[in-house]
């Protein structure tokens, strides 16, 4: 009985760890004009949090640039500075920065 | 000998002697009593001098190139105008190379388009001089200082010997300088234009030195001997 308790709980734990790993952030770092990753999959209901290295402002803008498409608009102020968006519907979500438009990245979210 | 093997001699021999003349160059200017700083490596032969002469004569052969192109695009010579213009951005490319090699291809391709950025304000200005359009003369002229921030701010991510401030300084003296350059041009006084030509080009050296010491300093290894 006691073993079987603590495989139940096991499982559980696993479960709980998996459903933890789902919804820990991801980051991209913002370092010599260009996000890093370029490029970063998710799954639906992650965090992104932006953290800039470059001590120089820039933007993440959803979008290409000439087409901000609205989703969202996050200024990172300088050196340090993070924002963050939480993705919940599934997609393939384009941005880049609007002070710097060669700068550009995607997060493809999955459900 | 065959004429391939000539020509490949006298490649050599090109090469060679401009490698030299960017030396020769780098030594007149600092002799010369400009603000230049005095050279902390001077040995000339080492990975540091090689690194040291490449960014000066890169950068000196920008000025001397955007010159040629602003110069020609206001005396409304296109065909020397396109072509000049061509140079100045393989002269951009060999410079995000340059960086490239150091800091690797990501940076070289952030690089680029943030050098070629900076060219193309110049573009806006002599095109708002030449057309007397002071409204777009002015935003260039902001957009370049403007650029002097981001410049700096890319070299200091890069390395962290070259605060962002002076970069930018230094950057916003060259900005100045060619500005120099193409309002002498515009007003057809081809003295003063050479004599600001020359200005912008020696201030080169007060970019390319720290630039280059700072790299050897961040990566004494792949500079020693």
């Amino acid at each position: 009985m006691k073993s079987w308790t603590l495989r139940a709980l096991a499982c559980a734990g696993m479960m709980t760890a998996g459903v933890n790993a789902w919804a820990e952030d991801t980051a991209v770092t913002v370092r010599l004009f260009q996000f890093q990753p370029e490029e970063a999959s998710i799954r639906a209901g992650t965090r992104v949090v932006w953290t800039n290295q470059d001590d120089i402002k820039h933007t993440v803008t959803a979008g290409l640039p000439g087409q901000p498409d609205g989703r969202f608009t996050l200024v990172l102020t300088g050196k340090g500075a993070t924002a963050s968006h939480l993705f919940t519907e599934p997609g393939v979500y384009r941005y880049f920065c609007e002070r710097h438009q060669n700068m550009r990245g995607e997060i493809r979210v999955a459900r | 000998m065959t004429r391939a093997m000539t020509t490949a001699v006298v490649v050599v021999a090109v090469m060679t002697a401009s490698a030299l003349g960017a030396g020769c160059s780098q030594t007149g200017t600092s002799m010369g009593g400009s603000a230049m700083a005095a050279p902390a490596m001077t040995t000339s032969g080492t990975k540091a001098a090689g690194l040291r002469s490449g960014l000066n004569n890169l950068l000196q052969e920008h000025v001397y190139l955007a010159a040629a192109a602003t110069g020609a695009a206001l005396d409304g010579r296109d065909a020397e105008f396109k072509a000049a213009a061509a140079a100045l951005d393989q002269n951009s490319i060999a410079i995000s190379k340059a960086i490239g090699s150091v800091y690797g291809m990501d940076a070289e391709l952030a690089f680029l388009p943030l050098w070629r950025r900076h060219i193309g304000f110049a573009v806006d200005y002599t095109v708002g001089v030449a057309t007397s359009d002071k409204t777009r003369a002015d935003k260039a002229v902001s957009d370049l200082i403007g650029y002097t921030e981001d410049f700096g701010a890319f070299l200091a991510s890069a390395n962290p010997n070259l605060p962002k401030g002076v970069v930018a300084s230094l950057v916003k003296h060259h900005v100045v300088t060619l500005k120099n350059v193409i309002d002498a041009q515009a007003s057809k006084d081809p003295t003063r234009a050479y004599m600001a030509l020359r200005t912008a080009a020696g201030h080169m050296p007060m970019i390319a030195d720290p630039l280059a010491e700072a790299i050897v300093k961040q990566f004494p290894d792949k500079f020693a001997g």
